[in-house]
């Protein structure tokens, strides 16, 4: 079972995007993308505080839903979903 | 037409596109890279979300200011000075609907369509800090 991590913008050129992953049921949102995240500490820290937290301008999406990262831990990441972590948004 | 592509776009077409029946006014909104001292402007989107976010403006707009047509094109990939970022052209019955739907389109894609600039400089690049920390569909 995998799922699929996307990420974009500054996060993208720091961790890299479209990572799969290995998931079994039991891995929460968080755990998914700090699994990738502490590959790089500059990535890791974009996007996590000092205490393991999301950032509070991170923003997530599992299959194009926004999650809120105050909730994202009773996220499980199921298989064949796709993870999408981003900085706030800027076109226009 | 509702697009997100790298090619750029032929704006007169856009406004013939425009004078639909009824129609009275038409407002175009063309955003364009400003030299901030910058060499290029990269830009890139998450598509999957972005073209449905577009598309569900563009129909809020619709509905609200009673618009006759909306047509969105954001471009992505790397654009140099001056060159169009996003037209936005609306046509509708009467000034007052056209342009407060073509501001409504883009205050809010501003604030919740999930795409990026990052600002090409000759130290190197930055990317362009959201208007709003929150920002992005629901």
């Amino acid at each position: 079972m995998t799922a699929k991590i996307r990420f974009f913008a500054r996060f993208r050129e720091l961790l890299g995007t479209d990572i799969v992953v290995d998931v079994d049921g039991k891995t929460s949102l968080p755990d998914l993308v700090k699994g990738i995240a502490v590959k790089n500490r500059e990535g890791y820290d974009a996007i996590f505080d000092e205490k393991g937290a999301f950032r509070e301008f991170v923003i997530l999406m599992q299959n194009g839903r926004r999650i809120e990262t105050t909730e994202a831990a009773a996220v499980m990441v199921a298989d064949g979903d796709e993870i999408a972590v981003f900085p706030p948004v800027a076109g226009g | 037409m509702i697009a997100i592509q790298t090619a750029d776009v032929d704006i007169g077409k856009m406004i013939d596109g425009a004078k639909r029946h009824g129609a009275g006014a038409i407002v175009v909104f063309d955003g364009i890279v400003r030299d901030d001292d910058i060499r290029e402007m990269e830009l890139e989107a998450y598509e999957e979300v972005a073209v449905p976010e577009l598309e569900k403006i563009a129909a809020h707009a619709t509905k609200t200011w009673h618009l006759l047509s909306v047509d969105i094109v954001h471009r992505i990939g790397r654009l140099s000075i001056g060159e169009n970022i996003l037209v936005i052209v609306v046509s509708a019955g009467h000034r007052e609907d056209a342009y407060d739907g073509s501001r409504y389109i883009i205050d809010t894609i501003k604030k919740s369509v999930p795409i990026w600039k990052k600002e090409l400089t000759k130290d190197g690049g930055r990317w362009v800090p959201g208007e709003h920390q929150h920002g992005c569909g629901q």
